[in-house]
């Protein structure tokens, strides 16, 4: 290789270039050097930076139990996540294992979940353990929250189970749930020179008149009677507790919750299809969807389908009604279950813009219009037109019906029994009793004296004050 | 050293308790250490693996322990609270009682069941031994596919033995729903998916039966039957006792098919006791009761089986 004179003598080289002592070969390479990793930055960095979001690299975690709302939601995550930069996966588990693993997570404080959900009748125990981490400072602080998210759009009652005895929010809802009648096949109500029945008396003499007719059950629900029968319970003149959340002692034992008891059992065990004791959500929502039952009375977003899913077989004959009233009068079940996070949550920040994403009003109009997810918490979407339409099925307004639950539910805080922390041991006393009865295992006013017993067992055991 | 010498050293060692491991011959001493080095990281483990746990068990039953009031878990105020209160338990009385009643049917039921497929299995022909591994199939698969199996089949809108009763208008009540039936519903399930295990150490120890056995007793002008009676079962006595202490102690773990088939109900009629503290402890996080009672079972549990091992033990002395 031949060396070219400069290189061979560097002062001669130096020499070449001009003088000045401005620039030497040295400056040049490390101008040309310099060049060259502004034009690799300049190449790669620009677009990098446009784009830098301000989750890049964060996955989020969350866990909830299943519900149709949350598969709504996961078909809008990619548009989230490619907004934000992160990640979020949703684990979802049957409503009771997703309960009970939750109970474990949040008592030891673990961090595997961002964030979850708050189950309602969960709702008293887990804010008042001081499980959850409020959001007032999130909701608070501008750089984290625009003011048009404004979380005073949610209907005042959902919120209810997410505040904290502090006075601080632990959650912010996704659904409002007003329970109310569903019924598949109203053609046979009509046959039999029936209307929708507005007591409990006019539903007990529709269920008779129309149970086998068609192959059809007159009634079915599913097997969370803790959530199903208080409304019989209160619609009777009982109560669950004697004045809840301050006074705990149950109520199970008394005349008129044995009169609901038996009423109640009688509907699941002389009108209702084979098996219905074992019946899930998903088993009694399609036993009425494919026409093989007919009255249910649940949630709307388990009623809802009815109507509006695709493969439902009683589209045209479904029609919806109040919770038929009592002796005591109406008390149709409210419920809210919402977003929370755990306060050994390590991204609190990534899982509140996750939060407020699913629960922004943009979300829940997508969901409401393009999903059918109507069981909505915000109060904007519930008066828009375009929701009143939706819910105007075969000439019913539903919309208003729901409305009329909302507001019932906020009158009098009779849905209170169902937050307070010990309402999981006294739940599961109810479904036992219902069980009994509807198996003929025992009579209405044994099996609601053993749950009365049973009950204020365990409530001393939890070091309840009765 | 000559052999006597450390005949001798190892009946000085013998005799005298105090003294004896330094009484022993140095390669013998060696020996022991060595044993020793060799079982002490089994036994660390152990005792970390079981003997902890269950201490802090036995620790947490003293305690009113309950994951959703703090403060509770070490406070020993009275430590006997938990026990007053299970005696006076009427819930768990009962899930005594059904644990029983499963314990005891699942037993004789898969004992039974499993004697006679193996006894059939051990006719020696190709039909035979193609059926083995076919018997085998419930015992292998995971248990809570089992439960949701026999879960389709006695759930009559999706039962195909349910589509056949409907097509021979038959009327058929479910039997996880009705309370005369869920138990034996429970019972059939359990039978189904742990005979195969019964019939598997039967039809080893039929495999391993002296042919001599049976060869005297036809000589004799035995028949089958009186075979089958005085000389195989007989010989199996020990092996359905073990089998029997197995199954036993198994049965009262029963979890996955009472979880999906009928959660304890209709009322409390499955909830065998099992099934009883994993809600006391999960559903309502009285971690402090469920412990004394999860120490009550353990002790029953530890009775049963030390009850059947002295009579297998006393029985082969006999033997």
């Amino acid at each position: 290789m031949s060396r070219s004179p400069e290189a061979a003598n560097p002062e001669a080289a130096d020499a070449a270039l001009p003088a000045a002592g401005a620039i030497n070969r040295r400056d040049v390479l490390r101008t040309m050097a310099a060049l060259t990793a502004g034009a690799a930055v300049g190449l790669r960095s620009p677009p990098v930076l446009a784009q830098a979001k301000r989750f890049d690299g964060v996955t989020l975690r969350g866990a909830c139990f299943q519900h149709v709302f949350h598969e709504n939601v996961k078909a809008y995550l990619p548009e989230f996540e490619k907004a934000t930069g992160m990640k979020v996966e949703i684990d979802l588990q049957a409503f009771p294992v997703y309960n009970q693993r939750m109970d474990l997570e949040l008592s030891t404080q673990g961090s595997s979940y961002d964030f979850i959900n708050i189950t309602f009748p969960y709702s008293g125990r887990w804010v008042g353990a001081g499980w959850l981490a409020p959001l007032d400072s999130f909701v608070s602080d501008r750089n984290q929250t625009p003011a048009e998210w404004n979380p005073d759009d949610f209907v005042s009652g959902t919120q209810t189970p997410f505040r904290g005895k502090d006075g601080k929010t632990y959650g912010f809802a996704w659904e409002a749930g007003a329970m109310m009648m569903g019924i598949a096949r109203y053609d046979l109500i009509e046959k039999a020179g029936l209307n929708i029945p507005e007591t409990l008396e006019e539903l007990a003499a529709v269920c008779a008149a129309v149970h086998g007719k068609d192959g059809v059950a007159a009634y079915v629900n599913d097997k969370l009677h803790h959530w199903n029968f208080p409304p019989y319970l209160m619609n009777m003149g009982g109560k669950v507790f004697r004045k809840a959340p301050d006074d705990l002692m149950p109520t199970l034992d008394t005349p008129e919750a044995a009169r609901a008891a038996q009423y109640y059992g009688d509907l699941l065990s002389k009108y209702g299809p084979q098996g219905v004791l074992s019946f899930t959500d998903d088993q009694a929502l399609r036993s009425q969807t494919e026409g093989r039952a007919n009255i249910r009375t649940n949630a709307m977003a388990w009623v809802l389908p009815l109507a509006k899913r695709a493969d439902s077989k009683v589209k045209e004959t479904a029609r919806f009604g109040m919770i038929p009233k009592g002796a005591g009068g109406s008390f149709p079940g409210c419920n809210a279950n919402g977003y929370g996070i755990p306060v050994g949550a390590r991204q609190k920040e990534a899982a509140w813009a996750f939060i407020q994403w699913a629960t922004s009003k943009e979300t829940f109009r997508r969901i409401a219009f393009e999903r059918g997810g109507l069981a909505v918490p915000r109060r904007s979407i519930i008066d828009d037109p375009e929701y009143r339409k939706v819910l105007n099925i075969n000439g019913q307004d539903v919309a208003a019906l729901y409305l009329q639950i909302l507001e019932r539910a906020g009158e009098g805080n009779y849905m209170s029994y169902r937050t307070v922390p010990v309402f999981p041991q006294v739940g599961d006393k109810i479904n036992k009793a219902i069980e009994r009865i509807a198996s003929r295992q025992q009579s209405a006013e044994a099996s609601m004296a053993t749950a009365q017993a049973e009950a204020v067992a365990d409530l001393r055991k939890a070091g309840v004050a009765l | 050293m000559s052999i006597s010498t450390k005949v001798s050293d190892y009946a000085a060692a013998s005799d005298g308790r105090g003294a004896a491991i330094g009484a022993l011959p140095h390669f013998e001493r060696q020996r022991i250490r060595f044993f020793w080095m060799l079982l002490t990281p089994v036994l660390v483990i152990l005792a970390i693996v079981t003997l902890l746990p269950t201490i802090y068990l036995l620790v947490t039953s003293f305690t009113p322990l309950s994951l959703a009031t703090p403060g509770t878990a070490w406070n020993f105020s009275d430590p006997l609270a938990n026990y007053k209160v299970l005696f006076g338990d009427s819930r768990l009385h009962n899930s005594l009682w059904v644990q029983l009643k499963l314990s005891f049917f699942t037993v004789v039921l898969q004992l039974l069941l499993g004697l006679v497929v193996a006894l059939l299995l051990n006719m020696r022909t190709a039909l035979m031994e193609a059926l083995r591994s076919t018997f085998l199939v419930p015992m292998v698969l995971p248990p809570i596919v089992v439960a949701i199996i026999w879960k389709v089949l006695y759930s009559p809108d999706i039962s195909p033995a349910w589509w056949i009763f409907k097509a021979l208008g038959w009327s058929v009540a479910t039997p996880i729903t009705d309370a005369n039936w869920a138990l034996t519903a429970i019972i059939i399930a359990d039978t189904w998916e742990w005979f195969p295990f019964t019939m598997l150490i039967i039809l080893a120890a039929l495999s391993m039966m002296p042919e001599e056995l049976r060869e005297a007793a036809r000589i004799d002008g035995a028949t089958s039957w009186q075979l089958t009676w005085f000389v195989t079962l007989p010989y199996l006595r020990n092996t359905l006792l073990v089998a029997g202490l197995f199954r036993l102690i198994d049965s009262i773990k029963t979890f996955p098919l009472i979880y999906i088939l009928t959660d304890g109900g209709p009322g409390t009629v499955t909830e065998v006791s099992n099934y009883y503290v994993f809600s006391q402890s999960f559903n309502y996080s009285y971690i402090g009761y469920s412990s004394a009672v999860t120490m009550v079972l353990l002790a029953i549990t530890l009775l049963l089986s030390w009850i059947i091992i002295r009579v297998v033990a006393g029985e082969s002395r006999v033997d």
